[in-house]
């Protein structure tokens, strides 16, 4: 058996291990009872999605149910797009401090320093969004600006890991040209390199916001008024139609911005 | 002006530019500003007096390992880590099962999702879903090419449909149906990965160099013989990168998806919290980035070895 059947092998094998490790069977894969009939009546509903309230009796002076699904669609990404303003804020510096080309030609103090933002970086983006928010609502007490903080702190980690990389790797004809006429170290990196790695930066920052638009959709779960919540809430009332509506919004405002995202690749990043 | 100014003019009008780069930012920079005016986060309020007091107290007394806190001399914060890492009688909380469970999950998870990339990413590739694939200029009916039209698109639409619904909400949905079991979380991780994976690895048979494949066909191979013997070992690399590079994120979203209510480090963080022990809250998830970094590192060096191979 060569390299690749060993290779298939090992992941073969590494899956059988979890499946024992983790005590499941196969036929806890067949819903029973009452897991059965909410199986049942919830996939029956995916091809009727509701378009108006599901239950009978509404609160009076209600707006109409999709308004209220274009509403909660609205605050996902506001929420998401404050998030990666902040995201942004935090990753850019750091993204650069923690760059092998921002140090270039500036003594060896920088090693220190690099090392040491790249250590802040792993910190950050090494605890799940979710957990930074369970972290927050001890530490703050809920509030919509914790469920912000919460996805601006792992995301502006990632962004300064992924940036960093970019800089590092970005072509560096220019830069290395300007140090050639005796610009300085800054003026090398802000001139030379940063403009050559920009397009990069951009587009991985879109597909970034389109992921944070998925975990503000998840924050929902915790309290806070994005998709999550209400699609939570109306499972949980076993109005089903609702949450298809729901899951469609969503899926449609992810596709939208992956759209838009891809498109952006395509045209910058060969 | 002088020459080189002029040269320099002439320059700056010729760089690249491009209207929807542009516009883009500036619909980002628009709704970044909305956002902050239309959304109610002041992070003023955060450091409104109550919050901070809430703040001081967290920091200062809460998440302290009780032993240190209380400065009893009976335990030891030796002790103390020893018992949240081990299974106590009673209700106390076991990171080490915690831990176990989140890698457990996340392994099968990338596993099955992996297996669903190898099925399904010949599918979604257009180079091998035409009618004679690898054979350049050859007519065919309309019919023919509408219906492998068809194939690839329906399998990049169903793969998009996955991975558009985050894993937090699968696991939200399956929980419902399949009680609290493994299940859940690991069907919820394996349905959105195979979404990404799929995508990825149908991109790259795309984009595999056509030269061996035209050979091959050239000397009769079909398109199930091609996609055996020539696609999938030219593609086992990039697939390779790609089921470590999702193993990563299986593991990070693994250890929140617990808390729904399954063992994972997130449900020993949802019962930490519902009890106020934000020590042992802050233990569990510093135990989940430990395990996050773990296995950054090790799929980091694994990459690293597949790339140079």
């Amino acid at each position: 058996m060569g390299r690749r059947g060993w290779t298939l092998l090992a992941i073969a094998a590494a899956g059988v291990l979890a499946y024992l490790a983790l005590g499941l069977s196969l036929d806890q894969l067949i819903p029973r009872a009452g897991g059965l009939q909410i199986a049942r009546d919830f996939f029956a509903a995916a091809l009727t999605p509701a378009l108006t309230y599901e239950a009978a009796d509404l609160p009076a002076g209600i707006g109409p149910f999709l308004l209220k699904v274009l509403d909660a669609l609205r605050i996902t990404v506001v929420f998401a797009a404050a998030a990666m303003t902040l995201a942004l804020l935090i990753g850019l510096p750091l993204g650069c401090l923690a760059s092998e080309s921002w140090w270039q030609g500036r003594g060896r103090a920088g090693g220190a320093i690099r090392w040491t933002v790249r250590g802040f970086v792993i910190g950050l983006r090494s605890v799940h969004e979710l957990f930074w928010a369970v972290l927050f609502l001890a530490a703050f007490g809920l509030s919509p600006a914790t469920g912000v903080l919460a996805i601006a702190i792992p995301y502006g980690g990632t962004l300064a890991k992924v940036f960093s990389e970019m800089l590092d790797e970005a072509p560096r004809r220019a830069a290395d040209a300007l140090e050639g006429l005796g610009a300085s170290p800054s003026q090398r990196f802000l001139f030379g390199l940063l403009p050559a790695a920009a397009p990069d930066l951009a587009a991985y920052a879109f597909y970034r916001f389109e992921c944070s638009v998925r975990a503000a959709a998840v924050l929902g779960f915790f309290g806070i008024p994005t998709l999550g919540y209400h699609l939570k809430l109306s499972f949980e009332n076993l109005h089903y139609g609702e949450v298809w509506t729901y899951l469609y919004a969503m899926i449609a405002l992810v596709l939208l911005l992956e759209a838009w995202s891809s498109r952006l690749r395509r045209r910058f990043v060969a | 002006m002088s020459a080189a100014a002029a040269r320099i003019a002439a320059l700056r009008r010729a760089r690249p530019r491009d209207l929807f780069l542009r516009a883009s930012l500036l619909a980002f920079a628009a709704l970044a500003v909305y956002s902050w005016s239309a959304g109610d986060f002041s992070l003023a309020d955060l450091f409104s007096e109550r919050r901070l007091a809430n703040l001081r107290s967290f920091v200062a007394e809460e998440v302290i390992p009780r032993p240190l806190r209380d400065g009893d001399p009976a335990t030891t914060l030796g002790a103390w880590v020893r018992t949240q890492w081990t299974d106590e009688p009673g209700d106390r909380i076991a990171a080490g099962r915690g831990a176990a469970a989140t890698l457990g999950i996340s392994v099968l998870a990338i596993v099955l999702s992996w297996l669903a990339m190898l099925i399904f990413a010949p599918f979604g590739a257009r180079s091998l879903m035409i009618c004679d694939p690898y054979v350049p200029n050859t007519r065919h009916s309309r019919w023919c090419h509408a219906f492998w039209n068809l194939i690839a698109g329906l399998t990049r639409l169903g793969a998009v449909l996955l991975r558009a619904v985050p894993e937090y909400v699968w696991a939200f949905l399956l929980l419902a149906m399949l009680g609290p079991n493994a299940w859940p979380p690991v069907l919820a991780l394996a349905i959105h990965n195979s979404g990404i994976l799929t995508r990825l690895g149908a991109d790259t048979i795309e984009n595999l160099p056509p030269g061996p494949l035209r050979a091959l066909r050239s000397l009769g191979a079909d398109r199930r013989q091609l996609a055996a013997v020539a696609v999938f070992p030219a593609a086992l690399p990039r697939f390779l990168l790609y089921f470590f590079y999702r193993f990563e994120t299986c593991v990070r979203e693994a250890t929140v998806l617990g808390m729904l209510g399954v063992v994972s480090l997130g449900y020993y963080v949802m019962e930490a919290r519902s009890a106020f022990r934000y020590d042992e809250l802050m233990f569990l998830v510093l135990v989940g980035a430990g395990l996050v970094l773990a296995a950054d590192v090790v799929s980091g060096l694994v990459r690293r070895r597949v790339r140079g191979a």
